[in-house]
């Protein structure tokens, strides 16, 4: 429990410190980082699970905006991994039900059902890898900002940020608590529900009342219902960002539409 | 049952994600009181803000503390969709969860970005829109015992969980992305959504029942007397085709491993399993412009695309090595 409460502080903390860091593609704005993301998931998540080559080809996006943006792909490509067990437990089925063979290595013979449980398994891959990039080099603070300007309400991006600045505050409270109930309660690790529930409910208790402190003490400092943009600036959109918009997203689009693998192994 | 992007079409992931930004909108807009002029709505607007944001917070944290479900070894923990709806009411906890479930996706990667649409729909729509009014609200009085409030959150639970599972199995399945029929897919969906539904149920009434003990005034929005709404037929119609499309889509389609009705019907007529080639000109053209278009024609070129693709990719990653090595020097 404690475990992943402080796994998941670190984690939040490693991502602001990501964000602090600076790059071109650090630098690039928001919005852009945003209407890209977007373009290669759509693109990618368009192409045919059969066509296993030119999804591997979209890995190239991941790749080049983590260098871009000063990341090592590796930790990247490590925490995305997190999402194969969901993909495989729906996928794997498709190796039972599809078993017309495409080609073989070998003595192995490849079946479609593995094809499409591989392309599942890469699309779960590099969407993941893809959103780690994009919040990596943008934290949530100008991403919040960037989906303001892109025309999402206000008042939804104003409580996107006010949970995430309560995020920290709850998990503390909750680190708190048990932490406290594992010193009294001998080496067991296990929350029967007698225990669990009064201290959720201490926990939402005492979140209420953090709440209305926090939000008087806002109302003193001229609070008027909305976050002021301070973080990130205003930044304007220049040059770079049209520029990485429209790069990638003829590149994406060229690549959806021409299928250059396959026509490239053909003229081989 | 966070969907990943893996699992859902464009199709599909376009016309959820429209219609959970309409649902987004009308519920940001019945959140704001209708004349925002006035002092008072005005305040009211200004408080519900942070208070949803101080509950969209503990959910977060709420969900990484276990408890141990009674008779099993296994454990579960708080969802929070009824819970919210309890304490909120029904269209701010649909705001709420949506931010949780944007936040869990960005910054935990759990549940995919171009799904968000899909998730919103099949946890917080289904939860906090369809199963907290249909169920959970009129199982509930004022001042309820804790054994109501117990039923209560466990249907709601139950009830919200299994119509998300079915939609989970229906986007999947629309998406075409899994080999398995349908039918399969919700057997091997619902029982487990069942069991997280129940541990969701006990979750939900427990805290419940603290806050009731300790804080009866946060559910405010159970404990307001309402004026008895006389019977409204749009709800009920709603309720009743909900339910027909439930109970169809558990039980009809178990029935379909038996040929239906069309293929019954040719492999009567033509004696055979399928259909005769055909042998005229136009349905050879047919036949040769479908090899050279279809998916995976000849499986040679196909091999070299995937190995010429893993050798882009290993020269791409080298070269990034490469420049980063190179950056570290100086």
């Amino acid at each position: 429990m404690n475990d992943r409460l402080q796994t998941a502080l670190y984690a939040l903390e490693r991502l602001e410190e990501e964000a602090r860091r600076d790059s071109p593609l650090h630098r690039t704005d928001a919005r852009a980082k945003l209407l890209v993301t977007t373009i290669f998931l759509a693109t990618m998540l368009s192409v045919p699970l059969a066509r296993l080559s030119e999804i591997l080809l979209y890995a190239l996006f991941p790749i080049l905006t983590a260098a871009q943006g000063g990341m090592r792909y590796g930790p990247i490509f490590r925490r995305s991994l997190f999402v194969v067990p969901f993909v495989a437990l729906v996928g794997i089925f498709n190796v039972f039900y599809a078993r017309t063979p495409v080609f073989r290595i070998g003595p192995l013979t490849v079946t479609e059902g593995w094809i499409a449980l591989l392309s599942m398994l890469l699309r779960g891959l590099l969407a993941t890898q893809a959103l780690l990039t994009m919040i990596g080099s943008t934290g949530i603070f100008s991403l919040c900002r960037g989906m303001q300007r892109l025309g999402i309400p206000r008042p939804f991006t104003t409580q996107l940020l006010f949970v995430y600045r309560y995020l920290h505050v709850m998990i503390d409270e909750a680190l708190n608590m048990s932490r406290a109930r594992e010193a009294r309660s001998y080496g067991r690790r296990t929350f029967p529900l007698r225990v669990w529930a009064p201290l959720v409910g201490q926990l939402l208790i005492r979140t209420f009342d953090r709440a209305e402190q926090i939000h008087r003490a806002m109302l003193a400092r001229g609070f008027d219902g909305r976050i002021p943009d301070c973080t990130g600036a205003s930044t304007p959109w220049c040059r770079r960002d049209t520029l990485y918009l429209l790069g990638w997203s003829t590149a994406l689009l060229a690549t959806r539409l021409c299928y250059p693998v396959e026509k490239l192994t053909r003229l081989l | 049952m966070h969907m990943s992007d893996a699992l859902v079409s464009p199709t599909v992931f376009a016309v959820a994600g429209a219609a959970s930004l309409t649902l987004l909108g009308a519920a940001i807009r019945k959140m704001q009181p209708a004349n925002r002029l006035s002092h008072a709505t005005d305040r009211y607007d200004d408080r519900i803000v942070p208070t949803m944001g101080a509950m969209g917070a503990f959910v977060f944290a709420a969900q990484m503390i276990n408890f141990a479900i009674p008779g099993t070894g296994s454990s579960g923990h708080l969802i929070g969709g009824i819970l919210l709806a309890a304490v909120l009411g029904p269209w701010a906890a649909f705001v709420t969860l949506c931010s949780v479930l944007l936040l869990q996706c960005l910054l935990f990667a759990d549940g995919g970005f171009m799904a968000l649409g899909c998730n919103i729909l099949n946890m917080a729509a289904l939860t906090c829109l369809v199963a907290y009014p249909l169920v959970f609200r009129p199982l509930m009085r004022h001042a309820a015992s804790p054994a109501r409030i117990f039923t209560a959150s466990m249907l709601a639970s139950t009830v919200g969980l299994c119509l998300g599972a079915t939609a989970v199995t229906l986007e999947t399945e629309w998406s075409g992305i899994t080999a398995l029929p349908f039918g399969r897919f919700l057997l091997f969906m619902l029982p487990i959504h069942l069991a997280i539904g129940i541990g969701e149920g006990l979750a939900t009434g427990a805290v419940l029942c603290v806050l009731r003990h300790y804080k009866p005034e946060l559910l405010a929005d159970v404990r307001c007397r309402r004026p008895r709404t006389r019977f409204r037929p749009g709800r009920a119609l709603a309720a009743i085709v909900l339910a027909a499309l439930l109970i169809g889509g558990s039980f009809s389609w178990l029935a379909s491993s038996q040929p239906d009705g069309l293929e019954w019907a040719i492999e009567r007529t033509s004696g055979g399993n399928d259909a005769a080639p055909a042998t005229d000109a136009l349905h050879r053209t047919a036949a040769t412009f479908q090899e050279t278009t279809a998916l995976l024609p000849d499986y040679d070129t196909s091999l070299a695309g995937l190995v010429g693709c893993g050798i882009i990719l290993l020269a791409a990653w080298g070269g990034t090595q490469l420049l980063r090595a190179g950056r570290r020097q100086p």
